[in-house]
């Protein structure tokens, strides 16, 4: 077995520490089972309140109407939508590196995998809801499923991209949320075996499932894992490219573009595994988790972001000049007034997406960059920035200035319950995200172990061994013994 | 290896059959158990499939439907005993008349449930002929504005009491009367043209020895008048007539917005203006102005100057036509050689021409008169046969009168507002306040009538007895639709009593007036139920002498003008400002500038360069930024010492020492405080008052006057609809001039023509149904159509007033049309084009389009907005969840959205009041009162808070005649319908039909192959609605694709 997964030497381990099975479990388990940190608190409050405050400005928005916002008859979507379709695309590096990494067997990705998911179910929550609370009857939301009803029976329109956006919205969380919640299944257990309060047992008992460890259940387990990664590879790449077809599908100049789904799920990978390395690069400090998710891990992603904020650039500028070669004047007008021509009104916000998302993640080409601790902090939150730009570059700047200049709209800008409904979204995120650290295990135990002899720092020290050793001698020892 | 061995059970150790069969087993099983599958255990199953699907369908339905809440339920009582002539639901129309200050209109008011609901034009006018103005549209609000006075009011301290009855009213009054000794009494009114009314004033006057009638107009014609008593010794304003005039000149008179009477001129200017026939002809039409008006807008020719030169420019025409006077000096060459061109031109059709002029200058008229002399309008384009009596306003009396006011007795007002449109009207309400005995007969607590020691409000016209002779000869009838609503009284009545020639009341007068001028009460009855009676005069001449030319000439000359000069305007939304609490009009974007609810200092780009410092011609950047902010800087206008600081509007066309500013704003209470109950909620706050800058030159009243402006640091917001004004060159508007149309007309539309070619595939030639991917589909029966001819729209905007009345269009203030969340279903968009410093102007109603392809429709999520089989774009508001999808993804962007509760009809309850006055402005809550809400139709769906609105092609009308079609069986009969903007229009621009339908009105439009296009058509959206592009009669070339043209041919 071990020569099946042999892992180069010239790779540094995905473990460090010289972990065995019982340390790691105790480095994950044991803050569940303390008494959170001071800093914990603090970070939970400052959510609690931000969601708080997001809850007022909701209230407000159904109270008294979407008036409370600054979109207009021109801009009808501003800043709900742009955060919808950023949190979307926030909610894709998860599932991205729990299924398709899982299946291209990438080892690295069970360091990060479990956060990340967590954090892609989370940030899909918070997308969610902008859909519905930008409606302008919110109560009568139910319209959009598709059930018999007593309406005649009226049924929903299947053309319109809205109605893809429900369904695959809600797919991927479903089929996402089932494959955060069955790896944690393992982990689960563990902690309700090392419960020491009834309570505790209870609660860790009921959410683990009765799960024993059997070898049944092992099988059980694997076969789903592989079943859901094999569902959730094709949602990664659906839900983004469906949520661009809001845009590609309508006759709006700069969002009718067919190049949008696949600028999009590259947007999105790039702008999630930025909120990864956000996200990450904090717990692992504050949770001491340097030993499990490591420098390898950063390099990782940042070579993800690198790639995928290069293929977004190339996307930007093909896009650009299909504007221009298209000879399309409302394109055209679109992309080269609204938005290249920096002294136009939203200028600005063209140019700024365009530093963020492709010339400053070219910083990554350097390895030592790559691994800097800071820089990728610093990046991965210019990345976001930029990201969330470049929604709202293509949607406000495209209808801003539509076809009939008549209807051109004044400046928009957010209101401040449209900031408050957006800020709440982080109260959501952080606040789920904060409960989670403390009650769930934020690395895979079980998938760590599974690694350890593999990747290990102790297993590499002893690999190097074993490759001093003479190749006739080690096939001997190895292979013939073995027999 | 030991062999010792480990069993965990008795099984495992015996090896039994059941053990092995479970060991063997342990990996074995299905990993995902799905029942159905195999055949047994389809339905056996713990829980089959289909169950799982009935619970959860079950449970979800069930939450849906316990989350449905109840509305509230409003009980309507029906009739117990329903009146002969009512059938609920059913709408009955009244032939009437609307009157306001002189302004007159015959009109059919719609009635439903005995409630006077919507104004229509009254086609047997021949005055009118079916048009309506903006104002008379909106005039049915007013009826039901909360600021009405609801009895008569006895002033009391600083406060005003009300008086219970008239009776004990008459009773105060006659001792008050009695007390005044020898002093005279005055009765100041608006003009009154009303032949019954004028008898009773007279017989009041003779009532009381030494008083006099006095009539005062807040926009004074007196200059006019006097011109034409020094020419035609007639202290008269001749009737013109557009209809026969082939070259009109326009010396800033604005005769399609606010001059004289619109509406009538209108109906007469559009007639020369259709393009008919092979060979078409159109009048030619010269403007000259130093503002940019709708008339201006509409000119072939136009050209700006200096307030102060109009008489100069008006004795250069008469110089170069051949008059004795010498031709002054004109400095601007174009202008210069528009005045050569218009002179050559009023020669050439002599005796089908026409000058108008807008001054209120005695001398300029005077010159005006010797010009339309010199080209034979006497008798011809102007007809002295039959006077119009609209104005009759002296000025030069009014002043005499305010200056002997501390002499009067009693001064009577009635219908006017002195006070707040006197130039110095402050001093005048406190010298009214030391007057003996002064009384007002005006509807609202207005800025006079708080003046005034008794009140006795009179009816509004929709609740009064009356008649009205806006030219002589031609008699219109009022008819009350409606008891009047509130305890009061027509001011004839009131007068009758106190005159005590007669105790009856007016109703009782005018019926016995009428029964014995008419002959019969058969004669009678039919004059109301058609409204008009008219005698037409054979168009003839007066008299005309020249001996006062010389002396105006010279005054004219003499007259000195400076660097920047102010020219007062009317709005055609707010006119004199007597409406101004009206919201309709409030909120109706003016159509030149596009603002609502203000006024503002209107300047050329050159001169807010030079006082501002905002550069729009030249940096694009400040171009950009002063276009996307509502912030304005402000400036402040000084006139004769006086200043008013306002907002600065840059608009193209003005004359660039020129600034223009409207009257009819800022109307406000003594004490500011008590502005919103008195002038009303609507008219308090809106822009600032403009008439205390009018100056009085010894004769008349003049609004053009030389000003210097100071600089302000203040900021103020406009909130205005349109703030881009050129069309970038796309394909919305189409325009060309009469003789390169006549050479070749289809040239006109070449663009759009190559450019369907060029979108089909090879060998295809059907752009509709070939030029997409998707098959056609038959559109057989009714498919309703419009047509509108941007030739003879003028953008007087009549049409949308009427849109808000018909369709219960909601009216959200200026917080909220400053966050563009107007609500309107139609609006007129404003395309600048050609010289940016004289700039061509089209006007382009823009409404749904009822696309057959739509793309609103597909993107819905849950199917709120469909098609009909009748090529209606159709609305369902109960299935909007309102996600805005639509409105982005509308290329003309004509859907509206609900962002508020703006009509109380919300579910949920009083969600406006804490937005009172921070979001929502009083408007809001004036139009939710319950009184207001009486203006509704009951047709038409109010819309709630958070759903989608726009244009249905006031599918309830169709619906009518449909249903009448059918009781008719007479298919042919929906040709009859009319739309509310189409009804209201006093150029007849729109047809509208179905399309399907050879003899009808939109099909004949849209045969005009040579200008009807589609605005955008080229996306394939199909539209409903077409345009017929407008040809100006002039040899400059005209519309942007041409300036483009030989831009490109320079280049080579």
């Amino acid at each position: 077995m071990s020569l099946l997964k042999y892992e180069s030497q010239q790779r540094e381990p995905l473990v460090g520490g010289n972990k065995n099975y019982h340390q790691v479990t105790e480095d994950i388990i044991s803050p569940i089972e303390m008494k959170p940190s001071k800093l914990w608190y603090i970070g939970f409050y400052i959510s609690v309140g931000l969601l708080l405050f997001g809850a007022y400005s909701v209230y407000r928005e159904v109270t008294y109407g979407i008036g409370q916002w600054n979109v207009n008859k021109t801009i009808g979507w501003g800043w709900d939508i742009t955060n919808f379709v950023w949190w979307v695309g926030i909610g894709h590096a998860g599932t991205l590196i729990s299924a398709i990494l899982l299946l291209f067997r990438q080892g690295w990705r069970t360091g990060v995998n479990r956060a990340a998911e967590a954090m892609t179910i989370f940030a899909v929550m918070c997308a969610g809801q902008f859909p519905i609370w930008h409606m302008g009857r919110v109560w009568m939301a139910f319209f959009v499923l598709p059930y018999p009803n007593s309406r005649g029976p009226l049924w929903v329109n299947f053309n319109s991209p809205l109605l893809w956006d429900v369904f695959a919205i809600s797919t991927y969380f479903t089929v996402s949320l089932l494959f955060w919640y069955s790896g944690l299944l393992p982990d689960l257990a563990t902690v309700r075996d090392r419960a020491k309060t009834k309570l505790r047992k209870l609660l860790y008992g009921v959410a683990s499932f009765g799960w024993t460890g059997s070898t049944k259940h092992w099988q059980r387990h694997e076969s789903l894992s592989l079943v859901l990664a094999g569902l959730s590879t094709p949602l990664v790449l659906s839900v983004h490219t469906i949520v661009s077809f809001d845009f590609a599908t309508s006759i709006v100049p700069g969002w009718h573009t067919t190049i949008f789904p696949p600028y999009f799920v590259a947007g999105a990978i790039f702008s999630g595994f930025a909120m990864v390395q956000t996200l990450l690069i904090v717990v692992r400090k504050v949770m001491g988790l340097e030993d499990y998710i490591t420098l390898g891990h950063i390099e990782a992603m940042n070579k993800v972001i690198v790639l995928t904020g290069s293929i977004v650039g190339c996307a930007y500028l093909t896009e650009l000049f299909i504007a221009w070669y298209g000879q399309n004047p409302y394109e055209w007008y679109a992309f080269s007034q609204n938005r290249a021509n920096l002294f136009s009104p939203y200028g600005w916000s063209y140019w700024l997406m365009m530093f963020c998302n492709v010339v400053s993640p070219q910083l990554f080409w350097s390895r030592k960059l790559r691994r800097n601790i800071t820089v990728t902090f610093f990046m991965s939150i210019v990345v976001n920035i930029g990201m969330w730009y470049e929604r709202f570059v293509i949607i406000v700047t495209s209808i801003y200035r539509d076809f009939l200049p008549s209807s051109w709209s004044t400046y928009y800008s957010p209101s401040i319950w449209e900031i408050g409904f957006y800020l709440g979204t982080f109260g959501l995120f952080f606040t789920c995200f904060f409960l989670f650290a403390k009650y769930f295990p934020v690395i895979a135990v079980a998938e760590i172990k599974s690694i350890l002899k593999t990747t290990g720092e102790t297993y590499k020290a002893k690999m190097t061994e074993v490759e001093k050793k003479d190749a006739d001698k080690f096939y001997i020892e190895e292979v013939e013994h073995a027999h | 290896m030991s062999n010792k061995k480990y069993w965990q059970s008795f099984g495992e150790l015996n090896q039994t059959d059941a053990y092995k069969q479970s060991a063997e087993n342990e990996f074995n099983e299905d990993l995902l158990p799905i029942e159905e599958l195999s055949n047994e255990g389809l339905l056996d199953g713990k829980t089959p499939r289909r169950d799982f699907l009935k619970y959860l369908g079950f449970s979800t339905a069930a939450a849906a439907i316990a989350a449905s809440c109840e509305m509230p339920v409003r009980k309507a009582v029906p009739y117990l005993q329903r009146p002969d002539n009512i059938i609920p639901g059913v709408p009955n129309y009244y032939a009437s008349t609307y009157v306001n200050g002189g302004d007159s209109i015959s009109v059919v008011v719609k009635q439903r449930d005995g409630r006077p609901i919507k104004i229509e034009g009254n086609e047997l006018s021949a005055l009118t002929k079916g048009g309506t103005s903006a104002q008379a549209q909106a005039s049915v609000l007013d009826l039901y504005d909360t600021t009405r006075l609801r009895h008569p009011l006895q002033k009391d301290g600083n406060d005003f009491k009300e008086v219970t009855t008239f009776e004990a009213f008459d009773k105060m009054v006659s001792a008050a009367m009695a007390g005044i000794g020898s002093k005279p009494v005055v009765l100041l009114t608006s003009t009154i043209h009303s032949p019954s009314t004028l008898e009773i004033i007279n017989n009041f006057l003779a009532k009381y020895p030494g008083s006099k009638h006095l009539q005062y107009d807040a926009i004074s014609y007196s200059g006019m008048l006097m011109a034409n008593e020094a020419c035609y010794g007639k202290k008269a304003i001749p009737s013109y007539h557009f209809e026969n005039a082939k070259t009109i000149v326009s010396l800033g008179a604005d005769f399609l917005g606010t001059w004289l009477s619109p509406v009538e001129f209108s109906k007469q200017y559009s007639t020369n203006r259709k393009i008919t026939g092979e060979n078409p002809t159109l009048s030619r039409h010269f403007h000259f102005e130093s503002m940019l008006s709708l008339t201006g807008s509409n000119a072939d020719d136009r050209y700006t100057h200096k307030p102060s030169e109009t008489g100069n420019i008006a004795l250069a025409i008469l110089a170069k036509l051949g008059g004795a006077v010498s031709a002054p000096v004109i400095a601007d060459l174009a202008v210069k050689a528009g005045i050569e061109k218009a002179a050559t031109e009023l020669m050439k059709t002599k005796g089908s021409s026409l000058v108008v002029c807008g001054s209120n200058d005695v001398n300029v008229q005077v010159v005006v008169n010797a010009i339309n002399e010199m080209i034979g309008a006497n008798g011809t384009t102007i007809n002295w046969g039959a006077t119009s009596n609209i104005r009759k306003g002296n000025d030069a009396d009014f002043v005499k009168l305010v200056s002997e006011i501390n002499s009067v007795g009693a001064l009577l007002v009635y219908d006017c507002n002195p006070v707040y449109s006197y130039a110095d009207g402050k001093k005048l309400g406190e010298a009214i306040a030391k007057v003996p005995v002064s009384i007002s007969f005006n509807g609202t607590m207005d800025e006079t009538t708080e003046q005034c020691k008794y009140v006795a409000p009179s009816h509004h016209w929709l609740e009064s007895w009356g008649d009205a002779e806006p030219k002589s000869g031609y008699y219109s009838f009022i008819q009350p639709l409606i008891n009047p609503l509130f305890k009061t009284r027509a001011f004839q009545t009131s007068l009758m009593k106190w005159s005590a020639a007669d105790t009856a009341d007016y109703e009782t007068f005018v019926k016995k007036y009428w029964t014995s001028k008419l002959g019969s009460a058969e004669n009678w009855e039919k004059a109301l139920q058609d409204g008009v009676v008219e005698t037409p005069a054979t168009v003839s001449t007066a008299t005309y002498s020249a001996f006062t030319l010389t002396a105006a000439a010279s005054k004219i000359s003499s007259a000195k003008g400076s660097d920047i000069e102010v020219v007062l305007y009317q709005k055609v939304s707010m006119g004199n400002g007597s409406q101004a609490n009206n919201p309709w009009l409030q909120e109706l974007p003016d159509p030149i500038s596009k603002v609502t609810w203000d006024n503002y200092a209107m300047m050329s780009p050159a001169l807010a360069k030079a006082l501002i410092g905002i550069d729009i011609m030249n940096n694009q950047r400040q171009a950009d930024s002063y276009e996307v902010t509502p912030e304005k800087a402000m400036v402040k206008v000084v006139v004769n010492g006086k200043n008013i600081e306002l907002p600065v509007l840059i608009l193209p066309g003005l004359n660039e020492a020129t600034i223009a500013v409207a009257l009819g704003y800022g109307r406000a209470s003594a004490d500011e405080k008590n502005s919103l109950d008195r002038v009303g909620k609507s008219a308090a706050g809106a822009g600032k008052n403009a008439y205390p800058l009018v100056a009085f030159d010894g004769t008349s009243f003049i609004y053009t006057l030389n000003a210097s402006v100071e600089k302000s640091t203040n900021i103020y917001s406009l909130a205005q609809t349109q703030v881009h004004g050129s069309s970038e060159s796309r394909p919305v508007i189409y325009e060309t001039n009469l003789p390169s149309f006549i050479k070749n007309p289809e040239a006109l539309l070449e663009e759009p023509r190559s450019e369907r070619i060029n979108l089909l595939a090879e060998g295809k030639t059907d752009f509709v149904t070939e030029g997409t991917l998707y098959p056609n589909y038959e559109k057989p029966g009714i498919k309703w159509g419009m047509s509108i001819d941007l030739n003879t729209c003028t953008g007087c905007s009549a049409c949308v007033v009427a849109c808000t009345a018909e369709n219960n269009v909601s009216v959200v203030g200026k917080i909220q049309v400053q966050k563009a969340h107007e609500m309107h279903w139609l609006r007129i968009d404003r395309y600048f084009t050609g010289d940016v410093k004289n700039p061509d102007v089209v006007f382009q109603p823009m409404l749904c389009q009822h696309c057959d392809n739509a793309p609103c429709e597909n993107v819905c999520p849950v199917a709120a907005t469909n098609h009909s089989s009748e090529g209606l774009n159709q609305m369902t508001y109960n299935r909007c969840i309102g996600t805005r999808y639509c409105a982005n993804n509308c290329p003309f962007k004509v859907r509206r959205f609900n962002w508020l509760d703006f009509t109380g009809a919300d579910s949920f309850a009083n969600n406006q009041e804490p937005l009172r006055d921070k979001e929502l402005n009083e408007v809001v809550f004036q139009m939710n009162d319950d009184l207001t809400r009486m203006v509704l139709n009951p047709d038409v769906t109010v819309r709630s808070r958070g759903v989608i609105e726009k244009c249905s092609f006031c599918v309830q009308r169709l619906q009518e005649s449909k249903l009448e079609a059918k009781k008719q069986q007479d298919p042919s009969l929906v040709r009859n319908v009319k739309t509310a903007c189409m009804q209201s229009c006093p150029t007849n621009a729109i047809s509208f039909g179905n399309v399907n339908d050879k003899e009808s009105e939109v099909s004949k439009a849209r045969a005009d192959k040579n200008r009807n296009f589609y605005v955008l058509e080229q996306l394939h959206v199909l539209p409903n609605v077409s345009y017929l592009a407008k040809v100006r009669n002039t040899d400059r070339h005209v519309g942007v694709v041409e300036e483009e043209k030989k831009e490109a041919e320079a280049h080579g």
